[in-house]
């Protein structure tokens, strides 16, 4: 077949690190995107929770009789519909429960024609409770003759984790600086913009399809089939569009098994969807703790030990929350080079909400503490604080007592890039100085760092992703994979790298991710490591196309193999750039023959890391990365209103690979982790929720983002996609302790237990100020 | 569960007001608040549902020589934008700036933020300083029948006001101010948008050669009721505006205001701030 070379040669360019728009940005942002929120069936029922109101109690009777009867109602169920049904991480909790433990614990639901009827069916359900004492914190629920919360867990004593290294006696000895605080990061909760939903439905085989919100769809089935009795095996997960997720949609929560129970009981589609008060009150939280955390480090600034003891408020029940110690060690012994190390951290059962896993998982609370330790540290070693950070920054090729290998380390750039930028030492010098002068506005400026697993987390045996890709007759390609979209933006990512390895128009991909009959295993969207992970397999699965699809244009066109490359729609001359055939030219050609070659690759890559395994000695990511944030914030020492000016950002990314997408994904996590540190807070009192809605559980609104100053620090990781490492959670975990040193260097003074509300502020000030006078 | 059986919307005041005449109907205007109290529970509809939007002279803000009154049914977002009442009652408008979201604020009308008695109506203390009136029409004898009562007597307890069921508050009068009038709103929250104020303060008082005369002094989410704070005026009162004339009225807030600890805020950080209002205040007046 001869070459027709007409058209002009076609340039080498990259999409590596180019601005990429989210496919799915123009329906959402034109409210053309259906979510799961607003999904109708034929046939659909609606699923209404009743829940206990009260956190400890026996319920003596239940009499759903009225219920039942009401015209509409097809469905009510209560605790011995659920009976023996176990799940969760360490089977401790059941969908609808027959003994009350928390505030929002399921005690009945009903399923009706409509949400009204639904809502009055629960008001018809008659309940007696016998109300129990309780115990609503870590302390409390550990002491002798506490009341048991769950029976089988004596003392109640839920998870425990331990990591020693070194002597920390003699390292304690041989200290001449010790920091010793005690840190109670708070509950707070994920207000995803769509509130949890799930929609059940049962075949007459057996076999349930749930749409759901679910962000690790393989891995949900083997946890929701216990709470149904079924075999995971018969489950269908659907992943429609989503209002965020943030972590609280990686494990199973009772609204899913419920709807699934009562679409078994009547035959039909069953929608169960929270009111904004009831996802505050029902859905999980960031987990709370009690962080009693020592750093010792000699006169020339050099860190001799960090120890961490920490009590967590594991709720009612177990889910991933009180699992973040599996991170915190990483932390407390990884953040900076930490010689001696000695973390122990006990989960305790309490009659509070119970957590779940929420963006920063762990990092955020323990990187509150060794953040503001560090700071301290910095004012009484003697030298200046930023070389006190360079000081004990690790370096690349350096591993923390925990084996995490950290083989391209940016934190010295980081640092220095940050420092730089934001004019930090002279600042914080200056602002430390005017603390005592007069003036009712104090400026502060205050830097914060931290490591973060960038390359997946081996929490389970294996972290990798399956991907199938095709290339059709139209050179159209669909990438089939485990990876979740949940607003975090793989969809871009993936689309990207497809057009930058194949050289197809970036709108010439779909991605099918949405349906576990169709999409390969994939262990979830959790620990920063969808771009890592997900973007590896894509990479490897459009290679495998792209070495089939030069093939067999070499054999069509008689060109060596080894000359081709896909560039702009065509197979081109690599040299030269000189286009030989159109890609979907060839394609078709390549199906519309007598013995037609379809290219249809997949691929399973499982990232190069070590299992967690119980001793918590293993480089359990492909890789790490640094963050540091600098804020500058002007304090109102009399109202104790912080207004935060400037954030100065310096991130190891690895490599960028969508810069739309990383800009959004750090203004997000620092929005995030700005209502963390300022404003929001769930407010408890004998384990009620008492704010249940936005108008007292506050968010930062869009006037309260500080301008951000970015710094992308490229660190070229020789593991991920391009060099890319995962970057989604740091953001979250840096910018609180960041305030507060900032705080401290405006005001002196400190707040342990966020978040730094105006009140607190005041009155920490105020009582300073009593103190001194 | 609530049932309305009939939904009005009447053109004219007189078809409301009978409307109102046998105490059950519910009053509708910007929905704001009456939307969240009927969806939680806290309040719940009469039988009829009555929007009063659209009846005739409700709405408008009229300034005339000695006075100035503002429709019931006139929307903050009115108020803001508002040339005439930002010279000559720039502290209403300064009120309206802080209130809510942009949203709530073209929905929101200022009678329903009277009505609605909460201590931390946003809108109340600038108008108390304002010395403001408000207007409350019934049927009556086959008529529409008026009456004029202080905005200070008006409040009893939170939703709760002296206001009879077959009454609508058709407008807020108040004098227009002497040239000498000066006058600040001070509200407290922890973000710019969207909050309900820890505290409010307001301040309104005469203020020639350098002497305070006529003081009026309001406070809110400092008590049950947003309040008139006696004390404090009492020591402004034809006072010279000077540092200690200011320490004095900082220390006699805590006469007059009583907070409470409740979700939003302790009753320590609520008098706390009521002295830094208080202070900032004045010190701002003095300022100029």
């Amino acid at each position: 077949m001869e070459t027709k070379v007409t058209a002009a040669p076609i340039a080498k360019t990259t999409l590596i690190g180019q601005r990429v728009k989210k496919p799915d940005a123009p329906d959402k942002a034109t409210g053309k995107t259906r979510y799961i929120n607003d999904m109708v069936l034929p046939q659909m029922l609606i699923g209404k929770v009743l829940f206990a109101g009260r956190p400890h109690a026996r319920i003596i009777r239940i009499d759903t009789a009225a219920a039942a009867k009401l015209p509409g109602v097809y469905a009510v169920l209560t605790g011995k519909d659920a009976a023996g049904l176990k799940f969760g991480f360490v089977r401790d909790n059941v969908a609808l429960k027959d003994k009350v433990r928390c505030e929002h614990d399921e005690i009945a639901a009903v399923a009706a024609e409509t949400e009204e009827i639904a809502s009055r069916a629960l008001e018809l359900i008659d309940v007696e409770f016998e109300d129990l004492p309780g115990v609503f914190t870590p302390e409390a629920g550990a002491a002798t003759g506490a009341p048991l919360v769950q029976e089988k867990f004596p003392g109640n004593k839920s998870l425990s984790f331990e990591f020693k290294h070194g002597d920390l006696a003699a390292a304690e000895r041989a200290s001449d600086f010790v920091v010793d605080n005690v840190f109670r990061p708070h509950h707070v909760t994920h207000c995803c913009m769509g509130t949890s939903c799930a929609i059940a439905d049962f075949d007459h085989n057996g076999k349930l399809t749930i749409w759901t919100q679910t962000q690790y769809p393989y891995n949900y089935k083997m946890d929701l089939a216990p709470a149904l009795g079924i075999d995971p095996g018969d489950i269908r997960v659907i992943q429609p569009p989503i209002g965020g997720a943030f972590g609280s949609k990686l494990d199973v929560y009772p609204y899913e098994p419920i709807a699934a129970l009562l679409a078994k009981k009547t035959g039909r589609p069953v929608k169960v969807i929270y009111t904004r008060e009831e996802e505050f009150r029902a859905s999980p939280t960031r987990q709370a703790a009690i962080i009693h955390m020592r750093t010792g480090c000699s006169r020339d600034g050099t860190l001799t030990f960090r120890s961490a003891d920490v009590l967590l408020d594991n709720g009612a029940y177990t889910s991933w929350g009180p699992t973040i110690p599996v991170i915190m060690m990483r932390t407390t012994s990884g953040h900076y080079r930490v010689p001696v190390v000695d973390f122990k951290a006990q989960a305790i059962y309490t009659n509070n909400p119970y957590a779940g896993s929420f963006r920063g998982y762990g990092n955020v609370q323990t990187t509150y503490a060794t953040a503001q330790q560090m700071d301290m540290l910095a004012d009484l070693v003697d030298i200046e604080p930023l070389e006190f950070h360079l000081k004990n920054a690790q370096k690349s090729g350096e591993y923390t007592p925990q084996q995490s290998f950290l083989r391209e380390c940016a934190l010295a750039e980081c640092l220095e890039t940050a420092a730089a930028a934001s004019d930090y030492s002279r600042k914080r010098k200056e602002y430390a100085a005017a603390r005592e002068l007069p003036g009712r506005y104090k400026k502060g400026i205050g830097l914060a760092s931290s490591i973060h697993n960038a390359g997946g987390a081996k929490i389970h045996k294996s972290d990798g992703i399956g991907t199938m890709l095709k290339v059709d007759d139209f050179a159209r390609v669909t990438v089939i994979t485990g990876a979740s979209e949940i607003g975090q933006g793989i969809d871009a990512v993936i689309t990207l790298i497809v057009a930058e390895e194949l050289g197809v128009p970036l709108e010439h991909v779909t991605i099918v991710n949405t349906d576990s009959d169709i999409a390969p295993w994939d262990v979830g969207v959790h620990a920063s490591r969808t771009t890592f992970i997900a973007g590896n397999g894509t990479r490897r699965a459009a290679k495998k196309a792209k070495a089939q699809i030069l093939n067999a244009a070499a054999k069509m066109l008689g060109e060596p193999l080894e000359t081709l490359e896909l560039r702009g729609g065509s197979v081109v001359r690599d040299a030269c750039g000189t286009p030989l055939i159109e890609l979907e030219r060839l394609l078709r050609r390549m199906h519309f023959q007598t013995e037609p070659e379809l290219v249809m690759v997949s691929d399973y890559y499982e990232p190069n890391s070590e299992p967690e395994g119980a001793k918590h000695v293993s480089d359990h990511s492909a890789a790490y990365s640094h963050a540091v944030h600098i804020a500058e914030i002007t304090v109102d020492t009399l109202t104790g209103e912080i207004k935060v000016d400037k954030v100065t950002v310096a991130q190891d990314v690895g490599r960028v690979i969508n810069r739309m997408g990383l800009e959004g994904q750090i203004e997000g996590g620092i929005a995030i982790g700005l209502g963390y540190a300022l404003s929001e807070n769930m407010r408890l009192e004998q384990g009620l929720l008492k704010n249940p809605c936005f108008r007292d559980y506050k968010l930062i609104t869009a006037p309260e983002m500080p301008p951000l100053d970015l710094h992308f620090i490229e660190s070229n990781c020789a593991e991920g996609p391009y060099g890319a490492k995962g970057i989604s959670e740091l953001p979250t975990i840096v910018i609180a302790p960041a305030i507060a040193n900032a705080l401290h260097n405006a005001t002196g003074v400190r707040i342990f237990n966020p978040p730094l509300s105006p009140e607190k502020v005041a009155r920490a000030i105020f009582d300073a100020k009593q103190a001194g006078s | 569960m609530q049932e309305i059986s009939s939904y009005l919307a009447p053109r004219r005041l007189d078809q409301a007001l009978q409307a109102m005449a046998d105490g059950a109907a519910t009053v509708l205007c910007g929905g704001t608040d009456l939307a969240l109290q009927t969806e939680s529970g806290a309040r719940h509809y009469k039988a009829k549902l009555l929007n009063i939007r659209r009846i005739d002279g409700l709405t408008g803000i009229e300034v005339k020589a000695d006075q100035v009154r503002i429709g019931a049914a006139t929307t903050v977002s009115d108020i803001r934008g508002n040339p005439e009442l930002a010279t000559i009652a720039p502290v209403l408008v300064e009120a309206a700036e802080h209130f809510a979201s942009e949203q709530i604020r073209n929905a929101a009308s200022l009678g329903g933020n009277i009505c609605n008695a909460s201590p931390a109506g946003d809108m109340i203390p600038p108008l108390l300083v304002l010395g403001a009136s408000v207007e409350l029409a019934c049927w009556r004898d086959g008529a529409v029948q008026t009456r004029l009562m202080p905005l200070e007597g008006f409040f009893v307890s939170p939703g709760k006001t002296v206001k009879l069921a077959e009454e609508l508050l058709t407008a807020v009068v108040f004098d227009r101010p002497a040239a000498d009038f000066v006058a600040r709103f001070k509200k407290s929250g922890p973000r710019p948008a969207l909050e309900i104020s820890t505290v409010s303060l307001a301040l309104g008082a005469r203020l020639s050669n350098g002497k305070l005369s006529e003081v009026r002094v309001a406070m809110g989410s400092v008590a049950p009721t947003p309040l008139r704070a006696r004390h404090v005026e009492a020591v402004l009162e034809g006072k010279a505006l000077d540092a200690a004339s200011i320490a004095a009225a900082v220390a006699s807030a805590a006469e007059d205001a009583k907070p409470i600890d409740d979700v939003r805020a302790s009753a320590w950080y609520r008098g706390h701030l009521v002295r830094v209002f208080v202070e900032e205040v004045l010190n701002d007046v003095r300022g100029n």
